[in-house]
């Protein structure tokens, strides 16, 4: 009994001070941060010693121009990509140098920049299947009704967070380029990740398919209420949904901050928004 | 799904009928092809499920029969014990062959498992204490075992013995492509990449896959040593392998029956064509072609399609009648 009360009354006196002593590091302490990494192949520094955190419940965008490094920091965040330096936290955790699958486990799920579904499934075969990936048995090699039934829920859900739901029985190959796009982001959130990492999700789209797909995710983004670092070059997209920006020019941040202030920014301005004119 | 049940139902009907009567000869025909529907039907779980194309299954095969072989010669093991082994033994050894292939993907993973074939073709013709050598096994004997199953020994016998493997190994297949492990071999199937962002270990399950596939490619080559009585270097050779591909092609890969109807196929097409011509093999693979270009889906992909058309044309009936 005495030990009992002893280390329960020692452990309350650790936290307080683990609390009291890093309050202000761990509170701080965003759910994505990225310390110095880079990205060498050969004599091209393909990411140049990028520091940038996302805090929890934030739309960051990371934007640049073509060739800035914005996919290459996709591949070194999910692991895709092995960093030449520097290190990935993950809600607290060092998740540097894990393979792609451990990571995308832990809570952070992608789109890609090239659509990537499975063409022949339909839409909800498509979402079904993203959520089975964080079923306990999602291996199981037998029956699985169980398995399947719940993760058809989420997915469901999924489908009708970015509104799909009406075509969810169609094949993912036949839907318009627009609602693939959209599937893809379905996918991720039938993951239910911490953070979700979206890499030009307009890319390929018409000005009237990208103006559809935005109005979409806009009012998603307003209702779900996840972390999400977005890549994207389109600036319209990025003002219209980001909270905060992140600018990379030439592998390297140069600067950080809120939607206007980055828009107002000299250097930003001479790399980026004047070199578009 | 209902016409494929009727007709699979049917098919199975006759073949349990078969030994009533038909002659000796057909006997022997219809036990090789249960055989070779198993081992083409193993092989679907590869190449239809997953997209993984193996060059080179005959060795799932020439394991199982020179396994199976060697413990009816050397031991006093029952038969259906030593299928049974020889089919676990198969498997384990796949799990090294699948761990080295799926190192690579496309035609370099197809190269691996050639090489592997290969390389056991080789120790097959050298490990002659084992192997026999060029000569192979002979002799292999049905050993009923003390369990009174001397039936197994029978001609009738041991076309039960394979038809009941051949209907375990489909239903065991078919629960294994329905669960959630078949749903991630089909998410590799159509995208491996997306499968592997979505969080799965695609290379477990592909490990996985291989190693199942050919423990029952080596049931297939477990049952046939006895049922020929003899295992030799031919079966471990990258032509079976060819073949084996062509069954589960001509017959509908991604079905596990089709490859099935495939093997019957191949076997009645060669039966035939070899009547005539020595070069039978010339015309099968004008036949072959045709299909790749005219129906890749295949034998049963034509009958289910078959099928659709009669069950719409009913429903069409119905409403103008």
């Amino acid at each position: 009994m005495a030990d009992t009360a002893v280390n329960a009354a020692l452990g309350a006196a650790v936290n307080t001070a683990a609390g009291s002593g890093s309050s202000a590091t761990v509170a701080a302490e965003p759910l994505l941060q990225l310390d110095g990494l880079t990205k060498r192949y050969g004599a091209l520094v393909a990411v140049d010693n990028v520091s940038m955190q996302v805090a929890d419940g934030e739309v960051r965008a990371v934007i640049g121009p073509n060739g800035a490094g914005k996919t290459t920091l996709f591949h070194l965040i999910t692991g895709v990509v092995k960093p030449t330096m520097g290190r990935v936290r993950f809600a607290g955790e060092d998740i540097t140098g894990l393979p792609a699958h451990r990571i995308c486990q832990r809570g952070l799920s992608r789109t890609f920049q090239l659509t990537s579904l499975f063409p022949e499934m339909s839409a909800r075969e498509n979402t079904t299947l993203a959520a089975q990936a964080r079923h306990p048995r999602r291996w199981q090699p037998f029956g699985g009704s169980g398995v399947f039934s719940q993760a058809r829920a989420v997915g469901d859900a999924a489908l009708e967070q970015l509104g799909l739901a009406h075509v969810a029985d169609r094949p993912a190959g036949l839907l318009s380029h627009g609602d693939q796009r959209l599937l893809e982001v379905a996918m991720a959130m039938s993951q239910q990740p911490k953070v979700l990492l979206l890499d030009e999700p307009t890319q390929g789209l018409s000005v009237e398919e990208t103006a559809q797909a935005v109005d979409t995710l806009a009012r998603f983004l307003d209702k779900a209420r996840v972390t999400v670092l977005l890549v994207e070059h389109d600036m319209e997209v990025v003002f219209r949904l980001a909270h905060k920006i992140t600018v990379l020019h030439r592998g390297g941040v140069i600067a950080d901050g809120a939607p206007a202030a980055v828009k107002a920014d000299a250097r930003v301005q001479e790399a980026y928004l004047g070199g578009m004119d | 799904m209902r016409l494929s049940l009727l007709l699979g139902l049917t098919g199975l009907g006759l073949m349990i009928a078969a030994p009533l009567g038909l002659p000796p000869f057909a006997m022997t025909l219809l036990t090789e092809l249960v055989i070779l529907g198993l081992f083409a039907m193993s092989l679907d779980l590869m190449v239809g499920y997953t997209r993984l194309v193996s060059f080179g299954h005959a060795a799932a095969y020439g394991l199982g029969a020179y396994a199976s072989g060697y413990l009816l010669l050397n031991t006093q093991t029952p038969l259906p014990f030593v299928v049974i082994l020889a089919a676990l033994l198969t498997g384990v050894i796949a799990l090294g062959v699948g761990w080295v292939c799926t190192q690579a993907t496309g035609v370099s993973f197809s190269m691996l498992t050639l090489a592997f074939a290969q390389l056991l073709y080789a120790i097959a013709f050298k490990w002659t204490s084992v192997t026999g050598g060029s000569d192979g096994l002979a002799g292999i004997p049905r050993r009923p075992g003390p369990l009174g199953l001397t039936a197994l020994t029978t001609k009738a016998g041991f076309y039960y013995f394979a038809l009941g493997c051949l209907v375990i190994a489909f239903l065991f297949c078919k629960v294994l492509v329905s669960s959630p492990f078949g749903a991630v071999l089909r998410g590799i199937r159509e995208n491996e990449a997306k499968t592997l962002a979505l969080g799965y270990n695609t290379r477990l399950y592909k490990i996985a896959v291989v190693a199942i596939s050919y423990a029952l490619g080596g049931l297939a080559g477990a049952l046939y040593a006895p049922f020929a009585g003899f295992a030799n270097t031919e079966l471990l050779f990258w032509l079976f392998s060819g073949q084996v591909l062509i069954m589960v092609i001509v017959g509908g890969s991604g079905t596990l029956i089709g490859p099935i109807l495939g093997a019957a196929f191949f076997m009645m097409l060669e039966h035939q064509l070899s009547s005539y011509t020595e070069a039978w093999a010339l015309f099968f693979g004008l036949v072959f072609i045709a299909f790749v270009l005219f129906a890749p889906e295949g034998i049963w992909g034509l009958i289910s399609r078959w099928g659709r058309r009669g069950a719409v044309a009913e429903v069409k009936g119905g409403q103008h009648g």
